[in-house]
């Protein structure tokens, strides 16, 4: 191997590892993922292009959620895996990562279903957003208060009932009269972008499939 | 249509002495007590009778059942709790007392109109007489207690006991329920049961994260708590026939993009609610499944339980428009549905009934079509656009 090609014969393997680290983002078995991960590290590949094979393998995902051969379980495990993945990188130094974007997110009051939300606050995660997760059957003083205290940039809100949505619109009022800039994304089976629209939101999602687009444009409008 | 006949052709005897035994009680009778060409032939002279004079509500469904043109499509406006409004009751009321939710399913079927009921008080009977901890909030539906799940680990599926009918206290509130409710309505229109698929039962004991991982991790749990479960739901949609509907509802929700894969649907839930439509059909009542999720795999439930009919509140996942619907399935289930829930919630009655009328252009011609909306009618919405639903049902049906 003469000394020419040698950089470029690391690049390739490196090109290679993260490729397949961008496979294993959704692949059977949950250490499949971990083991690329640790194998990037050691090939010594900078944490944010790690960072990016993740987040495009979720990519990847994401857009076969709506699809008949990938099924909510599948993306459970996944999420769960890149965000192991995640873990490992942490504490290690990485010039391109995301800049702060606090997102808070939660269920409201009366509505026990967080299975949406939790959905949309580990696909945030895995994007590299920092998520405060206030959980669910959250009433609009929590919710403002959440807001307050870690500088939201964006509000994420879920009702998964008719009987419960309604409280989207008081919570709606309550953060925008106090802050504004606060962006607000709704979301949950009841709804649509016209329901969302009358309520005050910013946006309405309506699946993982185009969350992370929905959240990019909307911060990019202001 | 999946009708179950064997009855009728192989024991006359039973099969008259039931038919008189219904009628004369003032019930529908199952249709699975008639040969297919008698309903056929029934249904052909109604719809033929249709462009003269109006047929009565057992006509039209009849004849939209067996895929024939009928004076106009039938609704079901699927008001449920909703109805609670009408008697003044609250929901842990409606939930929890039978002659309650008699009276104001009753009340809602009087003052609404349309030509079917469901009666279902909410998706967690099943799983609290399982022994699931339920809370019963006083301004919304309710719902398993999900801080204390009755499945808390793996181990749980095994620990899953089944359960007698008779000391289930919610599912027989609904067996109280339901002879009422045929009673009441006779001739006037179809009462039809209603039962969570198995692996719905489960999520209501488990929660659906934990039931979703361990889908791919512990199937084999999974299913052995779906074989206790099935058992039990036979007796109850069994139990329901004998009540006197004239079909059961299977809701079957993770048959969809909204919950597991096609694959592994077929491999996990479809076996089982196999037994339990098969159960239904057995004595002679219809086969209906309820599903309002995105991308239902409406192939995978024909295949698995043959269903009559199929309500619905999105396309299902290989079909891009109701044009493609209708020409895939209509002749295969009866569609029913599909005004979606926030329209309802926000609409004006005149923009309901202008859906409405896109839909039924859209989906009823040559029968098969049931107007109703997607999922349950919000439990607090104003009654107004459920009457849009019905009154559009008669004006452009």
């Amino acid at each position: 191997m003469n000394r020419r090609s040698r950089p470029l014969n690391d690049m390739d393997q490196q090109r290679d590892v993260l490729i397949t680290l961008k496979r294993s983002v959704g692949a059977p078995g949950a250490d499949a993922l971990k083991e690329w991960v640790d194998r990037a590290m050691k090939e010594s590949i900078p944490v944010h292009d790690i960072r990016c094979a993740l987040i495009q393998g979720v990519e990847t995902l994401r857009h076969r959620l709506m699809s008949s051969d990938f099924g909510m379980p599948d993306f459970l495990l996944s999420i769960d895996s890149v965000l192991d993945g995640l873990d490992m990188l942490s504490g290690m130094e990485d010039a391109g990562s995301m800049p702060d974007t606090p997102i808070v997110i939660g269920v409201v009051k009366g509505d026990p279903h967080d299975l949406g939300k939790n959905i949309i606050a580990g696909i945030y995660r895995a994007y590299g957003y920092r998520v405060v997760d206030l959980g669910r059957d959250v009433c609009s003083d929590a919710f403002v208060q959440g807001v307050a205290l870690n500088g939201a940039k964006i509000l994420g809100i879920s009702a998964m009932m008719s009987t419960t949505m309604s409280a989207m619109k008081d919570i709606i009022r309550d953060v925008k009269a106090k802050y504004p800039e606060t962006k607000i994304i709704v979301g949950g089976a009841p709804l649509n972008e016209v329901l969302a629209s009358s309520y005050g939101a910013d946006a309405y999602v309506e699946s993982a499939v185009s969350v992370i687009e929905q959240t990019m444009a909307i911060l990019d409008t202001d | 249509m999946g009708v179950f006949i064997s009855m009728g052709r192989s024991a006359p005897t039973q099969f008259l002495s039931r038919l008189v035994k219904t009628v004369l009680s003032g019930q529908v009778p199952p249709p699975g007590l008639f040969p297919e060409w008698m309903l056929d032939g029934a249904a052909s002279l109604c719809s033929a009778r249709a462009s003269l004079t109006p047929l009565a509500n057992v006509e039209r469904l009849i004849t939209t059942l067996r895929h024939k043109e009928p004076d106009h499509v039938p609704c079901c406006p699927l008001v449920i709790s909703a109805s609670r409004r009408l008697v003044g009751a609250s929901f842990p009321e409606f939930a929890q007392d039978p002659y309650i939710a008699a009276d104001a399913l009753l009340a809602g079927f009087e003052f609404l109109g349309g030509e079917i009921i469901v009666p279902m008080l909410d998706l967690s009977v099943e799983a609290a007489d399982f022994g699931q901890s339920m809370v019963y909030p006083e301004d919304s539906t309710p719902h398993p207690d999900y801080s204390d799940p009755l499945i808390k680990d793996v181990a749980g599926y095994g620990k899953l006991r089944r359960i007698d009918l008779k000391d289930a206290r919610r599912m027989s509130n609904l067996l109280v329920l339901y002879p009422i409710l045929v009673g009441e309505v006779g001739f006037r229109g179809a009462v039809c049961g209603f039962c969570f698929g198995p692996l719905g039962v489960l999520n209501m004991m488990r929660g659906a994260e934990h039931l979703f991982r361990d889908c791919v991790n512990h199937p084999r749990e999974v299913m052995a708590a779906m074989e206790t479960i099935t058992d039990v739901l036979i007796e109850y949609v069994e139990a329901q026939c004998d009540a006197g509907v004239l079909g059961v509802t299977l809701d079957t929700l993770f048959a969809s993009w909204n919950g597991l894969s096609r694959e592994m649907w077929e491999r996990i839930e479809g076996p089982f609610v196999r037994d339990i439509a098969h159960a239904i059909r057995k004595k002679g009542c219809l086969v209906a499944v309820h599903n309002c999720g995105h991308g239902v795999y409406f192939d995978s439930q024909i295949r698995f339980m043959e269903p009559d009919i199929i309500s619905f509140a999105h396309l299902p996942d290989d079909c891009k428009d109701r044009k493609e619907l209708k020409a895939r399935y209509g002749d295969q289930v009866v569609l029913m549905g599909y005004v979606e829930t926030p329209l309802l919630s926000y609409s004006t009655p005149f923009d309901v009934m202008q859906e409405c009328r896109k839909m039924i252009h859209d989906l009823a011609d040559g029968g098969g079509f049931i107007l109703a909306p997607g999922c349950e009618y919000p439990p607090n919405l104003h009654l107004d656009n459920a009457l849009a639903l019905v009154e559009a049902a008669r004006k452009y049906g």
